[in-house]
C-alpha cells in the first residue's frame, strides 16, 4: 500500500507542477475575475468623448427632435459634473442646391480631418413611405463604434413612429398603455411550517437555476479533461523513455495503476477545492448564502472521484497500449468522444432535467457524473432513489473500468511497436 | 541458499521460443555473467527473474522465495533500456526509485550522497536529468538500482555505450557492491569484462543454455587447441600450414586453432619463419562465444 502512496505522491507533484495545470488552476480564475473587472472599468471610464456628427435631414423636420434627444442624453450621462458616457453633438447641414454626392464627400473629408466623428443622412420619405421606408445612412471612419449608431437607431425610430401615429390620429400613449406586458415570475413551492405559519415561496432566480449547475458542469469537465490528458501524456512518456520497466522492477502493474489514479484523484480534488474556495468567496462577498449547499458539494465530490477514476483508468489503459504520441492521438479519440458526449448531453439535461432522455443519460455511467450532477443541482432535483441508484451503477462501472484498465495496462505497459486494435485490447482484458 | 534458482523455465512469444527449458543456479555472493548474442533470450530470462514476465512453464525462486513479488524490495534492477524522468532532478528520481523499494527517505539520502560522490556526480544532484550526458545518465541509472541496498543486483548490459573511463568507474562500483555482500548478475557483450569480473558465466543461445560454469571449467572444455603465435610475415606465413584449422588475426599476433599436436606444428613453423612467440593458450571467452554463435557453424 505504501508503494501506491509513493507513486500517487510523485504523480501528484509532477502533475501540479506542469505549466498547463498551473495555468488552468491559477491563471484561469484570475483571468476571469480580471476580465470582469476590466469590463466594468471599461464601461464606466473609456467612452466619455464628445462625438460631433452632422445630419443631412431631407425630411426637414427631424433634426430638432434629434437635437432635443441629444441634449437629454448628454444631461443623463452627466452625474455630479463627471461624464459617465459619450456626449453627442449634432449639427444640421444646410444642403442648399448642392448635389448629394458633393456634400457627402465634403463631410467625409471633415470626418477624416477629425472635425466630425460621423454624419447621417435621413431620407425624405422615412416617415411618410407606405412600404418599407428607405434606410437611414450612417457614415463613419470608426465603424466598430456602436454607441452612436445604436442611440440614433433608438432615438430616430421612436420619433418616426411617434409622428406616424400622430399623422394617423392615434394616441400613442394609449397604445403603449394597452400593450403593457404582464410578466411571469417563477416561484418554488409553499409549505406550512409546524407552527401553522405559511412559509413564503421563494422567488427562483437565474443564478440558482443556471449558474450553479453550470459551475458544477464546467468544473467536472475541466477536472476530467486535465486528468485524462495528463495521465495519457505521463504514461506515454514513461513508456517512451523506458521508465515503465524500472518501475515494474519495484511494483506490480496494479500498484502502478492505482498509484497513478490516486494521484490524479488528489489533483481533481485540489482543483475542486480551489474553485469551491473561489465560489465561497463569491457567495461571501455577494451575501448569497442560500446558494451554499453542502449536500450538493458532497454529491459533487463523489461524482468527481468516480469520474476521475473511470476516465483516468480508460486513458491509462489506452496510453499503456501506445508506444508513441502519434498512436496515442488516434487511440484517445474515441475516449475523448465519450467525454464530449457526456458534456454536450448535459445541455439537453439543462433544458429539461426530468425528460426521459435526461433520466436515461444520468444512468449511463460515463454520463452520470455530468448529467446526474446537473439534475441534482437544478431544483427540485431527481427523486432520491434515482440519485442513489445512479451512484451505485456509477461505482460498479468505475470498479469494472479500473479492473479492465488494469488488465490492459498489465500487458500494454511492456509492449513496444504497433498499437493494438480494439479486438486485441478486448483479448488482453480476457487473457 | 542460492540467490536465484531457475528450473526448466520456458517462455514463448507467439511463434518465437524465447527461452527453452533453461535451468540455472546463482550462488549467493557471486558475480554471475550472462552472455549471448542479441535476441538469444538474455533479457527475457532477466525479466522472468524480475517477475515482469511470467514463464510459460518451470519454476523460478529468488532469494529463497518462489515468487519474486515477495522479494522485489531486495532486488535492484538496471534494465537494458534506461529510464529516468527527464524533468526531475537527479536527487528526486533516485529518491523516488528508492522509495518504491520501501526504504525510508533518510536512509536513501545517505546512499544517494555516497554513490553520487563515488561516481563523480556530486555536483549534479540537483540538476535535471535532461541536462546529463549519456554516460552520466547511465551512472545515475545504476545508482537508482543500488540506493535501496539490494541483496541481489541484476544489471542488463550495464557497460554498453560507456566510454572507457565511465565503464571502469561502473565496474569498480559493481565490485564494490559485491564486496558489500550483494549477489550480482549482469548480462554483457563485453567479453573482457565478463572474463575479468565474473566468477561464473552463463551463456544462452537461441533460447537454450549452452555454457554454464566457472571461467576455468569453460575454458578447459574448449582448451588444448589454441596457440598464440608471433612470427615474421604474420598471418600470411601461417596460412596453408598443415594442422591449422583457423586463424584469428590480431595484427601483431595471431591466435591459431590447431587440429593436431601443437609441438609438431611448432617444428614446421620454425623451419618456415623466425618464431618470436609461441604460447599454448586457453581460448578467450570471446573465441568461445564466437565459436558457438557464429552463424556458419549452425
Amino acid at each position: 500500500m505504501s508503494r501506491i502512496f509513493t507513486i500517487a505522491q510523485s504523480e501528484f507533484l509532477t502533475l501540479v507542477k506542469t505549466k498547463a495545470f498551473i495555468i488552468s488552476i491559477i491563471l484561469m480564475p484570475v483571468l476571469m475575475v480580471g476580465l470582469i473587472f476590466f469590463m466594468s472599468f471599461a464601461e464606466r471610464h473609456v467612452d466619455v468623448e464628445t462625438r460631433k456628427f452632422a445630419v443631412i435631414d431631407r425630411t426637414g423636420t427631424l433634426f430638432e427632435s434629434i437635437r432635443a434627444a441629444a441634449t437629454e442624453h448628454n444631461q443623463k450621462t452627466m452625474t455630479d459634473g463627471t461624464r459617465t458616457g459619450p456626449e453627442f453633438v449634432p449639427s444640421l447641414i444646410d444642403v442648399g442646391g448642392r448635389a448629394a454626392d458633393d456634400i457627402k464627400v465634403e463631410l467625409s473629408e471633415a470626418v477624416r480631418k477629425k472635425d466630425l466623428f460621423a454624419f447621417v443622412e435621413v431620407p425624405a420619405d422615412v416617415i411618410t413611405s407606405a412600404a418599407k421606408p428607405p434606410d437611414i445612412a450612417y457614415y463613419t471612419e470608426t465603424t466598430s463604434y456602436e454607441p452612436l449608431p445604436t442611440w440614433l437607431r433608438t432615438t430616430l425610430n421612436a420619433e418616426i413612429t411617434k409622428r406616424r401615429f400622430d399623422s394617423a390620429g392615434i394616441d400613442q400613449a394609449l397604445i403603449a398603455r394597452l400593450n403593457t406586458r404582464t410578466d411571469v415570475t417563477t416561484f418554488g413551492l409553499m409549505a406550512r411550517a409546524s407552527d401553522g405559519t405559511v412559509a413564503e415561496a421563494k422567488e427562483v432566480d437565474e443564478v440558482a437555476r443556471l449558474f450553479l449547475p453550470m459551475f458544477f458542469l464546467i468544473l467536472m469537465f475541466m477536472a476530467v479533461m486535465t486528468v485524462a490528458t495528463q495521465l495519457l501524456n505521463a504514461i506515454i512518456e514513461e513508456k517512451m523513455s523506458k521508465i515503465s520497466e524500472v518501475l515494474l522492477g519495484s511494483v506490480t502493474p496494479f500498484q502502478l495503476l492505482m498509484g497513478k489514479l490516486l494521484g490524479v484523484v488528489c489533483v481533481s480534488l485540489l482543483l475542486a477545492l480551489v474553485y469551491f474556495s473561489g465560489g465561497l468567496y463569491a457567495i461571501f462577498s455577494s451575501g448569497r448564502w442560500d446558494l451554499l449547499n453542502p449536500a450538493l458539494i458532497a454529491w459533487f465530490v463523489v461524482f468527481l472521484i468516480c469520474a476521475t477514476l473511470m476516465y483516468g483508468s480508460i486513458f491509462l489503459a489506452l496510453g499503456s497500449a501506445c508506444s508513441d504520441l502519434k498512436d496515442a492521438q488516434s487511440m484517445m479519440q474515441p475516449a475523448m468522444l465519450l467525454i464530449m458526449l457526456a458534456y454536450m448531453g448535459s445541455f439537453i439535461v439543462i433544458r429539461n432535467p426530468d425528460s426521459s432522455i435526461a433520466v436515461g443519460m444520468s444512468f449511463f455511467p460515463t454520463m452520470t457524473p455530468f448529467s446526474m450532477m446537473l439534475r441534482m443541482a437544478m431544483p427540485p432535483g431527481p427523486p432520491m432513489w434515482q440519485a442513489v441508484l445512479s451512484v451505485v451503477v456509477l461505482i460498479l462501472a468505475t470498479a469494472g473500468t479500473v479492473w479492465a484498465g488494469a488488465r490492459i495496462f498489465r500487458v500494454g505497459i511492456l509492449m513496444q511497436g504497433k498499437a493494438p486494435t480494439l479486438p486485441e485490447l478486448l483479448k488482453w482484458i480476457r487473457a | 541458499m542460492s540467490a536465484i534458482a531457475i528450473h526448466n523455465v520456458s517462455k514463448r512469444f507467439g511463434e518465437h521460443q524465447a527461452v527453452n527449458g533453461v535451468s540455472l543456479t546463482v550462488p549467493e555472493g557471486s558475480i554471475y555473467g550472462f552472455i549471448g548474442p542479441n535476441g538469444s533470450g538474455k533479457t527475457t530470462t532477466i525479466r522472468m527473474i524480475m517477475n515482469i514476465l511470467i514463464p510459460d512453464s518451470g519454476d523460478i525462486s529468488v532469494l529463497g522465495q518462489p515468487r519474486t513479488a515477495n522479494v522485489r524490495d531486495d532486488v535492484g534492477y538496471l534494465p537494458e533500456e534506461r529510464g529516468l524522468y527527464k524533468k526531475m532532478t537527479v536527487r528526486r528520481v533516485l529518491r523516488y526509485y528508492g522509495q518504491l523499494k520501501g526504504k525510508p527517505v533518510a536512509e536513501i539520502d545517505v546512499a544517494i550522497k555516497d554513490w553520487l560522490g563515488r561516481l563523480q556526480l556530486a555536483d549534479w544532484a540537483d540538476k535535471k536529468v535532461e541536462t546529463l550526458s549519456k554516460g552520466m545518465a547511465q551512472k545515475v541509472q545504476f545508482i537508482a538500482a543500488v540506493v535501496s541496498r539490494p541483496k541481489l543486483l541484476i544489471l542488463d548490459e550495464p557497460f554498453s555505450g560507456l566510454d572507457p573511463v565511465n565503464a571502469e568507474a561502473l565496474k569498480d562500483a559493481v565490485l564494490e557492491m559485491r564486496n558489500r555482500g550483494t549477489t550480482i548478475v549482469f548480462s554483457t557483450h563485453d567479453m573482457n569484462a565478463a572474463e575479468r569480473m565474473c566468477e561464473r558465466i552463463f551463456m544462452i543461445f537461441k533460447g537454450n543454455k549452452v555454457l554454464d560454469g566457472t571461467l576455468d571449467e569453460i575454458q578447459k572444455a574448449y582448451a588444448h587447441d589454441t596457440a598464440r603465435v608471433r612470427v615474421t610475415g604474420g598471418a600470411a606465413t601461417l596460412a596453408g600450414l598443415p594442422g591449422v584449422e583457423s586463424i584469428n588475426d590480431h595484427g601483431n599476433f595471431q591466435d591459431v586453432r590447431l587440429k593436431g599436436d601443437p609441438q609438431a606444428f611448432l617444428q614446421q613453423l620454425v623451419q618456415r619463419a623466425a618464431v618470436q612467440q609461441f604460447e599454448i593458450t586457453k581460448p578467450s571467452l570471446h573465441d568461445i562465444f564466437v565459436r558457438i554463435a557464429r552463424p556458419t557453424e549452425e
